[in-house]
């Protein structure tokens, strides 16, 4: 089989969709993972007892078992429950919960440093915990976690390829869809890994200057 | 093993050559056919716009002790490093025994094999030690000696045993560096140095990351070392007396290249160039 | 729930295509790290970057785009082998896991105290040499661990062979439920097998790590520390 360049300009319009639904779901994944990673780590720290066990099983719940096997959970077992929920919200919601637990380590890791710098500070300002949290450790923990929250928000992007497997039009759901139509495999694969690979750029882009003003 | 034949001889030698080249206003006496050691020619070495050595010339003959003594930032160290081949000048020319450590004959660069069989000629012992902490103490002693040398296992070891008594630390050939004092790991390393037979030694502030009293264990393991053996010594220390004592010469450095050399008598009690004078004073007042 | 368990024996052969899939990439990516993340320290210029690019370009497009191009697209370019399902996840996975060690290996290789380095070449150790006998021992120290982390990661990774038709035990799991229609009880028992998977790889790991030279170094050197303090606390007694 050669390539096909017709076929290529045929399908581009269709990739272009899986694009889209790429973006917008690792967007929205990303707000849940970033928002309830944050909120966990605070939970954590206000409640030292069940915030950290909660916490604790959370995350070793999604170390130890695949996104893929949570997904299907979702999608089949929640129309047992009578809850018919389309594959799109169930995907970002799925990724976005697995990765909050990765952010939530992050964001703990920074507050741990920080809480030592600044414990004594604070006290002495007499600041509310509400003050303290909202306009000093909050934008620190952000600051500081930055870097490393990226890299995973990269991975919950390479990660979205697999919520084709529940029907989401993701990029790697349409180049699929089009090999099974056509039965022409190269082109869709193959343009669907190199646009993969484009989109990469702007992480690694962003997080090479990260690691420049680092050192 | 490090016999003394003909020690008293060698000395009494050396220190006329050494009153003649002083002389000569420490100018290389090329036209004496004299062997260095190892001698650096016009030796510059920049670090971006930083420059650390400037067209420095230092020859060190056989057997000769000599020390580097200076203000921290005047290049000393980098001497022992470039001689070490640890770094590359920017220009200039270091040989070891008249080979060239930069260039073949057709001053082109050296291949790896070349460049290991001539820098064999040097050991090293380090500030911070570096002994390797994954060994024990005879592992680290036999290390390089099986692998690079070649010698088989039991080989090595004997002269292993014989550099460790040396150094008076028979009994720790099993133990783990951490678990010895700074001393005793900073001995380790001239132990591991002289196994290798190295015919210049380069010590570089060895005794600076240890408390006074751990130095002097150290500093007497060196004097023996200078004492018994005929290994050309370049040293680079902030212990002036132990500098006075056990140097043929004294070199003293200042912003990257040597303002004065000679007899450690004539440093220490008549110094000539102004800035040894101060320095000599600042660090001799403490 | 009962009827799911009727599978039993379905359900162990696919676990053990999973075990096996597992012990294979995780294996099969060790050298593929080591040789990249040895390169990414180079001091050529060239071979860093090519080695930066290489390491990239497997992570970009995540494994499973890579493992449905290199099951379906690559028999299609002429001169290339058609892969059995098998096969090419394995190849996939390893590849990803090597790019993913790399980063590792380097980071364990900077962190070795540049004295170290300067100790081999003053000894006369070739890089080679100094790399294999100095270098690396003290490096898996922390190399270990991190790959202790990717390898849990990486029997995670297995679920997705499935889909190019590898008979896992996700392919088995959704087998039995197309059998039973028990749902719930067949992703319960699945989430439990791989997460049964991961804790078995992370003490194995940690088992691993025992015996590496520079913890037993640091442990001897520690259980005498003890001892002395120990006795030292009985005499003042």
């Amino acid at each position: 089989m050669t390539w096909d360049w017709a076929f290529v300009i045929k399908i581009l319009p269709a990739l272009g969709i899986g694009v889209w639904y790429t973006v917008v779901v690792t967007a929205a994944a990303s707000v849940i993972a970033l928002g309830l990673g944050l909120a966990l780590a605070i939970m954590e720290s206000v409640s030292k007892t069940y915030g950290r066990a909660f916490v604790l099983f959370w995350l070793e719940l999604f170390r130890g078992v695949p996104s893929l096997v949570l997904l299907y959970f979702c999608f089949y077992v929640l129309p047992q429950l009578g809850v018919t929920v389309p594959a799109i919200p169930i995907g970002i919601v799925v990724l976005g919960v697995v990765y909050a637990a990765y952010c939530s380590e992050v964001y703990r890791g920074s507050l741990i440093t920080i809480q030592g710098e600044l414990r004594d500070a604070c006290v002495a300002l007499h600041l509310r915990s509400y003050t303290k949290w909202r306009r000093i450790l909050v934008p620190l923990m952000a600051q500081r976690a930055a870097p490393a929250l990226l890299n995973y928000v990269l991975s919950l992007f390479r990660e979205t390829a697999v919520l084709f497997a529940i029907g989401v039009p993701v990029l790697m759901g349409e180049a699929n869809d089009i090999g099974y139509e056509h039965f022409r495999y190269l082109e869709p694969y193959t343009l669907a890994g190199a646009i993969y690979l484009a989109m990469n750029l702007p992480f690694l882009y962003v997080l090479s200057r990260f690691k420049d003003k680092h050192a | 093993m490090l016999s003394a034949t003909n020690f008293s001889q060698q000395l009494q030698f050396e220190s006329n050559a050494v009153d003649d080249s002083m002389d000569e206003g420490g100018a290389a006496p090329h036209a004496k056919k004299m062997m260095w050691s190892i001698e650096f020619e016009k030796v510059s070495k920049s670090f971006g716009s930083h420059q650390v050595l400037v067209d420095l010339d230092l020859q060190v003959r056989p057997g000769e002790k000599v020390t580097l003594i200076g203000p921290s930032g005047s290049g000393k160290t980098t001497v022992l490093r470039l001689a070490m081949t640890l770094a590359k000048p920017t220009r200039g020319d270091i040989r070891i025994f008249g080979e060239s450590i930069l260039f073949d004959a057709d001053k082109k660069g050296l291949s790896a094999a070349q460049e290991s069989r001539i820098r064999r000629r040097c050991g090293m012992v380090f500030q911070q030690y570096n002994l390797f902490p994954h060994l024990t103490v005879l592992q680290n002693l036999i290390l390089a000696p099986t692998t690079v040398l070649r010698q088989s296992k039991a080989q090595a070891v004997e002269s292993a045993m014989v550099y460790l008594r040396m150094v008076g630390l028979q009994d720790k050939a099993r133990s783990y560096p951490a678990q010895l004092s700074g001393g005793q790991q900073q001995r380790i390393a001239i132990a591991r140095a002289l196994v290798m037979k190295p015919e210049i030694l380069l010590l570089d502030e060895i005794t600076s990351a240890l408390d006074p009293e751990l130095a002097g264990e150290v500093l007497d393991v060196v004097r023996r070392v200078a004492h018994e053996s005929r290994v050309s010594l370049l040293i680079v220390t902030h212990e002036m007396r132990f500098a006075r004592e056990v140097s043929d010469r004294i070199a003293v450095f200042d912003r990257g290249s040597i303002i004065e050399q000679g007899v450690p008598e004539k440093i220490f009690t008549q110094p000539e160039n102004e800035r040894t004078r101060t320095f000599l004073q600042s660090v001799l007042d403490h | 729930m009962r009827a799911v368990l009727e599978y039993w024996s379905v359900l162990a052969h696919g676990l053990w295509v999973t075990v096996w899939v597992s012990f294979c990439i995780i294996v099969g990516s060790i050298p593929g790290a080591v040789i990249l993340g040895a390169l990414r320290l180079s001091e050529n210029r060239a071979v860093r970057l090519t080695s930066t690019i290489i390491i990239e370009s497997i992570r970009a497009p995540s494994a499973l785009v890579l493992l449905y191009w290199v099951a379906y697209a690559l028999p299609l370019v002429p001169g290339m082998p058609r892969l059995s399902p098998i096969t090419a996840a394995i190849v996939v996975l390893a590849l990803d896991g090597a790019a993913y060690g790399a980063e590792i290996v380097r980071a364990g290789i900077e962190a070795v105290h540049r004295g170290q380095f300067d100790a081999c070449h003053a000894l006369g150790l070739s890089k080679i040499q100094g790399f294999s006998r100095v270098i690396l021992p003290q490096a898996l120290s922390q190399i270990v661990p991190g790959f202790g982390g990717l390898a849990r990661s990486m029997i995670k990774w297995t679920a997705i062979v499935s889909f190019i038709g590898v008979q896992d035990v996700m392919y088995v799991a959704n087998y039995i439920r197309g059998q039973t229609f028990d749902t719930v009880a067949v992703f319960c028992v699945l989430a439990a097998l791989y997460w049964l998977l991961t804790i078995l790889c992370g003490v194995m790991f940690r088992g691993l790590e025992q015996l590496l030279p520079l913890n037993r170094a640091l442990r001897s050197s520690r259980v005498e520390l003890n001892l002395t303090s120990n006795l030292v606390s009985e005499s003042v007694q």
